[in-house]
């Protein structure tokens, strides 16, 4: 069966960005995924772009990932993830690492 | 990603392959061709329902350690346990290339000090070799890789890093083997056919892959050193590995090219030798050679850590 590619957007109240141009996290291991997020005009809105061989779980992708857009309230960003396999709990601990990456500062030793 | 000073102090093994790259030049000089931006992923994997990854399990770029442009290829064993496809193929070959090129420019550029700024070619093996998914491309890529090996003769350096979970095994076993210099962790594997293969394909009596400590002294960097498969061997933290590849880019490169294993006919004479050794000596144990080669009490070997480990160990004397 071949891949599959689910496409998720979310708006927040009052959209906050990343604080780098782009931001990568994660290596897709078994159980696991990576986190490319760009920063991009979207009139406010997250754009989540998931590659996965999972099937039968769009709507749970869509409750992580809408619980993450909420409490980030992150707007014009573009998100994309490839994922292989990674369980509910390890897709939302990726998405919080890959935010603070997207936001650190570029002066500390970047 | 973490700090580069992180980097430095932490584990070789524990590293992805993105931070092994970004750790083994100077601080904050590596730069990425081809990051996970440009979207680099497999065109065979999708239709096959196998999840994909934006540098499809190699990163690529260039850094510097001191004035010399270091040309980066690093596998990632977690991505298909590192195998080597199209992507990430054409990427380690046009790395070569760029390398290769960089050479000539400096050549051009600095006529009488271009050995101070010598370009160099570091590959840190994760890999069981090709990727068996799209095995024509990744065969393909290993046979461009070897040729680039020897375009890259009397150049540039091209040095094998070993200390990552899968090792070097496979294709790339030999890949790595044909490199001027090889530097290894005790945690790195070097080989061939990997321990589980030889299981699967010829029973457990052959060869038993769960047994770890026949494991790492068949296959693994202590080993290796003894038989001079590895030139060096350091500690497993990224900044021994940094500091070993900054210390032999320091000698002159007639003195680099001294430690193949491969690449004359002297060499060639020379790995015969050492399998008509093997042959005679029909060992039962990598410790049956440590021994062979003046290690008296081969059982105490494993145990000892690197630093001790160097001071005892005894090796196959080179010809050279």
């Amino acid at each position: 069966m071949a891949l599959r590619v689910l496409e998720f957007k979310y708006k927040a109240d009052n959209p906050v960005t990343i604080a780098k141009e782009w931001s990568h996290l994660g290596v897709v291991g078994s159980g696991d995924l990576e986190v490319l997020m760009e920063s991009k005009d979207l009139d406010g809105w997250l754009t989540v772009k998931v590659v996965t061989p999972v099937t039968g779980f769009d709507k749970v992708w869509d409750l992580v990932l809408g619980k993450f857009a909420n409490e980030s309230q992150l707007g014009n960003v573009a998100m994309e993830i490839n994922d292989n396999n990674a369980t509910p709990i390890v897709v939302s601990m990726r998405l919080r690492q890959a935010l603070a990456e997207a936001n650190k500062l570029q002066t500390e030793g970047e | 990603m973490r700090s580069w000073e992180d980097i430095q102090a932490g584990s070789f093994f524990e590293a992805n392959a993105r931070e092994r790259a970004f750790g083994i030049v100077d601080k904050n000089t590596f730069t990425e061709l081809l990051n996970p931006r440009d979207r680099q992923a497999s065109p065979h994997l999708p239709v096959l329902g196998e999840a994909i990854g934006f540098d499809d399990g190699i990163v690529t770029g260039v850094g510097l350690i001191g004035k010399r442009p270091i040309f980066v290829v690093s596998q990632e064993g977690r991505f298909i346990g590192g195998a080597v496809g199209e992507v990430g193929g054409a990427k380690m070959v046009a790395t070569l290339k760029l390398a290769l090129q960089t050479y000539e420019e400096v050549k051009k550029q600095y006529p009488d000090s271009y050995q101070d700024r010598l370009p160099a070619v570091v590959i840190s093996f994760e890999t069981g070799g090709v990727r068996l998914h799209e095995a024509n491309a990744g065969l393909l890529a290993h046979a461009e890789v070897m040729d680039l090996f020897q375009d890259a003769r009397h150049k540039i350096p091209v040095i094998s890093v070993i200390g990552s979970k899968v090792g070097a095994f496979g294709g790339m076993g030999f890949v790595a083997g044909a490199a001027d210099v090889v530097i290894m962790s005790e945690q790195g594997r070097m080989g061939l056919t990997g321990p589980e293969v030889i299981e699967q394909e010829v029973g457990k009596d052959e060869f038993d892959a769960s047994n770890k400590a026949l494991v790492y002294r068949t296959t693994g960097g202590k080993h290796k050193y003894i038989l001079n498969d590895c030139n060096f061997l350091v500690k497993d933290q990224v900044g021994a590995f940094r500091k070993q590849l900054t210390e032999v880019l320091e000698q002159p490169f007639e003195q680099i090219e001294q430690y193949r294993r491969i690449g004359s006919m002297e060499l060639v004479q020379e790995q015969i030798e050492l399998v008509d050794t093997a042959a005679k000596l029909e060992p039962k144990d990598a410790m049956d050679i440590w021994k062979y080669f003046g290690n008296e009490e081969p059982a105490k070997l494993p145990e000892l850590s690197v630093e001790q480990f160097l001071k005892v160990a005894k090796r196959r004397p080179r010809k050279n």
